[in-house]
C-alpha cells in the first residue's frame, strides 16, 4: 500500500521535474513566468472564468432577467444585502454582473477562437504558397483592414436578423478580427520558412501539408497565442460595445455592455451610479487581465516573431 | 525627403482597396435585410405607392446595373439622398455638416494623448525599473483596457455631476448661444464670430463666451479620448526610447563625451519618435471609429451618431456614405503614416 502511494508520488514528482525543466528549456514560458504583472494578468483570467462558471451553474439567468418590482426594492444604493445595489427594474446587480462574466467569457472565447483558426488557415496558406495565393487572400484582408474595426462591425451587424441576438455581435466580429491574425500568422510562417530546417524537410520529400502541419505549426504557436490573447481583450470591448449601442444583447439579458448602456441612459444623470459602475468595473478589470497576460507574453517572445505582432 | 515614386505607388495601390471597399458595402447593403422603399414610405403606406419608390430608385434594376450606378456615384462622393433621418437633404451635405464634429472631436482627443503620452513615455524609459516606470506601465495598460464607455460615464459623474465643474452633454449652451456654423470646428467658428453683449437677456457678457462655453463642453469628452490615446503612445514611446538607447550611435555619442541629457534628447528623441509617430497615426483612424461611442456617451451629434441611428431606422444611403467615408479617411490617415514614416526614416524600403 504504502510502497504503491510512494512510487505514485515519486512519479509525481518526476512528471512535476519533467514540466519545470521543459519550462526552464523553453525561454518562453521562463521569461513569462518570472513577469510579475503578466501572472497578475493570468490570476485575474483565472478568476473570472471561476465567477463566469460559477455563474453559469448556480445564477438562475430567468430570474436576474425578469424585473423583480415587488421583491427588491428599486434603485437600491449598494448595501449589505445588495452589494452592487439594484436597476431601475428593481433586478438585483451583483448575479446580473456575475453572469456578465459567463458572457464575456463565452462569446470572447468564441468570436477569438474562430478567428484564430480561420486567421492561421489563411495566414498559413497565402505565406506557404505565396504569389497568386497570397496576393489574394491578404488584398482581401486588406480591404477589411481598411475599416476602423468597431465601424465595420456596426455595418455588418446590420446583415444578420435581430433574432440572433449576441451571435450577430460574434459573427461581425469574427470577420472583422480575422484578417488581424491573418496577417500575423502569414509574418510568423514567413519567418519560420526561412530556416534551414523547412528547406531540409522539403529536401527530404516531405508533402506541403505534412511541412505546414509539423514545422510551420507548431513554430507558429507562440506568435499564435499572444495574438489571441492581445485580441481577447479588445474582443470583450467590442463585443460590449456592439450591445452598448444597442446592436448585441437582447432587452433583459445581464450582459455587461447591456447593463452599462441602461446605466448610462436611465442611472448617469439621476445619480443611481452603481448601475453602469459595477458592470464597467468588471468589464475594465478583465480586459486588464489579458492585457497584462498578452503584454507579457509579447515581451517573452522570440524578437523575431514579435516584429510580426503589432 | 519623400520620394514621389513611392508615394505614387502608395497612391496607385489605394485604388484596388477603395474599389474592395465600395464593393463590401454595396455587398452589405444588399445583404441586409429590409426594403429600403418600405423604409422611405413607412410602414402604413400603399404596396403600389412602395412599388412607385423602387421604380424611381431603380431597386428592380439588375444588380450590376446598380453596382455599376453605384461605383461611379461613390467616385463623386455622391451617396444619394436621405431616407428618413433627414429626408431628401443629399448625404454628402449631411456629412458635410457632421464630420468636422467628429474631426474636431477626434483631434482635441489625439492632442491631449500627444502632449501626456510622450513626456511619460520619456520619464518612463528614462527611470526604467523605477516605481515610476512600474506604475506609468500600469497606469498606460489600465488606461488601454478601460472602454471609453465606462471611463466616459465615469467622468461625467464625477467633474458633471459629483463636483458640477463641467457640463454633461452636447457641445455648447444650446439655450444661450447659437452659432452659425461656418467651418463645423465649434472651437473656431465660436472663437471667430463671439457673441453681441447686448443680446443676452441684460447680463453683461465677455465677447468669448460662447467659445468659453464650447471649450467647457469639449473638455470631458476629449479628456476621455485623451486618457486611451496618451495609454497607447507612452506605451510606444517607452519601449522606442529603450531601443533606441541601446543602438551603437548614442553610445558613440556618449564616448565623444556629450552628456547624457543632451544625447539623449538629440539623438535618442528624434529617433524614437518614428514609431511613435505611426501609433499616432494609427490610433486617430481608430479614434474616428471609437468616435461612435464617444459621441453616445456625451450626446455629441457627429457622424459616430448618426451611423448608430442611420443603421436603427434603416436609412442606407446615410450609413453607405458614411461607413465609406470612415473607410476612405482611415485609409487616407494610414498612407500619410506610412509616407511620413518613410521620410523620417530614410531606410525604410521604398
Amino acid at each position: 500500500m504504502s510502497t504503491e502511494t510512494d512510487t505514485g508520488a515519486e512519479a509525481g514528482r518526476r512528471q512535476a521535474r519533467g514540466v519545470v525543466e521543459r519550462v526552464r528549456a523553453s525561454p518562453f514560458l521562463s521569461d513569462l513566468l518570472s513577469n510579475r504583472l503578466a501572472l497578475v494578468g493570468l490570476g485575474i483570467i483565472l478568476a473570472m472564468i471561476v465567477i463566469a462558471v460559477y455563474a453559469r451553474l448556480f445564477v438562475d439567468l430567468e430570474a436576474i432577467s425578469l424585473t423583480q418590482f415587488g421583491t427588491n426594492p428599486p434603485q437600491a444604493a449598494p448595501s449589505a444585502e445588495y452589494p452592487f445595489g439594484t436597476d431601475g427594474q428593481a433586478r438585483d446587480i451583483f448575479p446580473r454582473v456575475l453572469y456578465g462574466a459567463w458572457y464575456a467569457v463565452l462569446y470572447g472565447t468564441i468570436t477569438v477562437g474562430v478567428s484564430t483558426i480561420a486567421g492561421v488557415g489563411l495566414g498559413t496558406l497565402a505565406a506557404y504558397f505565396g504569389d497568386v495565393t497570397d496576393n489574394v487572400v491578404m488584398r482581401s484582408m486588406d480591404v477589411l483592414l481598411a475599416f476602423p474595426s468597431l465601424l465595420l462591425a456596426l455595418a455588418l451587424v446590420a446583415i444578420f436578423p435581430d433574432g440572433l441576438g449576441l451571435w450577430r455581435a460574434v459573427a461581425a466580429l469574427t470577420l472583422v478580427y480575422t484578417p488581424r491574425f491573418a496577417r500575423v500568422i502569414r509574418g510568423a510562417a514567413l519567418a519560420v520558412l526561412e530556416d534551414e530546417y523547412v528547406d531540409a524537410t522539403v529536401a527530404l520529400g516531405a508533402a506541403d501539408p505534412r511541412v505546414i502541419v509539423h514545422h510551420v505549426l507548431p513554430n507558429c504557436l507562440a506568435p499564435i497565442t499572444v495574438q489571441s490573447t492581445l485580441n481577447f481583450g479588445l474582443a470583450i470591448i467590442d463585443l460590449a460595445a456592439l450591445s452598448f449601442l444597442g446592436f448585441g444583447a437582447p432587452t433583459g439579458t445581464p450582459s455587461w455592455g447591456l447593463m452599462l448602456s441602461n446605466g448610462v441612459e436611465f442611472g448617469l444623470l439621476t445619480g443611481i451610479w452603481w448601475w453602469s459602475f459595477f458592470p464597467g468595473l468588471f468589464l475594465a478589470i478583465t480586459v486588464l487581465g489579458f492585457n497584462l497576460l498578452g503584454d507579457g507574453m509579447r515581451d517573452a517572445l522570440d524578437p523575431r516573431m514579435r516584429d510580426a505582432i503589432d | 525627403m519623400i520620394s514621389k515614386r513611392f508615394v505614387a505607388k502608395r497612391l496607385l495601390l489605394l485604388v484596388p482597396v477603395l474599389f474592395g471597399v465600395a464593393t463590401l458595402v454595396f455587398a452589405i447593403l444588399q445583404l441586409s435585410p429590409g426594403n429600403p422603399a418600405r423604409v422611405i414610405a413607412g410602414q402604413r403606406a400603399s404596396e403600389e405607392f412602395v412599388r412607385q419608390i423602387e421604380r424611381e430608385l431603380g431597386l428592380n434594376d439588375p444588380i450590376y446595373v446598380q453596382y455599376g450606378r453605384f461605383l461611379l456615384d461613390a467616385a463623386q462622393f455622391d451617396f444619394g439622398n436621405s431616407y428618413t433621418i433627414q429626408r431628401n437633404t443629399p448625404v454628402r451635405q449631411i456629412l458635410r455638416n457632421k464630420l468636422p464634429v467628429t474631426l474636431e472631436l477626434a483631434l482635441y482627443g489625439q492632442l491631449i494623448g500627444i502632449l501626456l503620452g510622450i513626456p511619460l513615455g520619456i520619464i518612463s524609459a528614462v527611470k526604467q525599473d523605477t516605481i515610476t516606470d512600474h506604475l506609468t506601465r500600469v497606469g498606460a495598460l489600465s488606461g488601454i483596457s478601460i472602454p471609453i464607455f465606462w471611463s466616459g460615464p465615469l467622468v461625467i459623474l464625477v467633474f458633471a455631476q459629483f463636483f458640477g465643474w463641467l457640463p454633461t452633454s452636447g457641445r455648447i449652451d444650446a439655450q444661450r448661444f447659437s452659432i452659425e456654423q461656418v467651418t463645423g470646428l465649434i472651437t473656431v467658428d465660436t472663437f471667430v464670430q463671439g457673441v453681441d453683449a447686448t443680446l443676452s437677456s441684460g447680463f453683461a457678457v465677455s465677447h468669448f463666451a460662447p467659445f468659453f462655453s464650447a471649450v467647457e463642453h469639449m473638455i470631458l469628452p476629449a479628456a476621455t479620448i485623451g486618457i486611451y490615446s496618451m495609454a497607447l503612445i507612452s506605451r510606444m514611446m517607452r519601449s522606442s526610447m529603450l531601443e533606441v538607447t541601446r543602438q551603437d550611435y548614442i553610445r558613440t555619442a556618449r564616448a565623444k563625451g556629450q552628456g547624457a541629457k543632451i544625447t539623449l534628447m538629440k539623438h535618442g528623441l528624434r529617433n524614437a519618435l518614428i514609431p511613435v509617430i505611426t501609433v499616432i497615426g494609427i490610433q486617430f483612424g481608430s479614434l474616428l471609429g471609437g468616435a461612435v461611442l464617444t459621441e453616445t456617451v456625451f450626446g455629441i451629434a457627429g457622424i459616430g451618431t448618426l451611423l448608430v441611428q442611420a443603421i436603427e431606422v434603416g436609412d442606407y444611403p446615410v450609413v453607405q456614405g458614411t461607413v465609406l467615408v470612415f473607410a476612405f479617411l482611415f485609409t487616407l490617415v494610414n498612407l500619410g503614416v506610412d509616407v511620413t514614416y518613410s521620410a523620417l526614416d530614410p531606410r525604410i524600403d521604398q
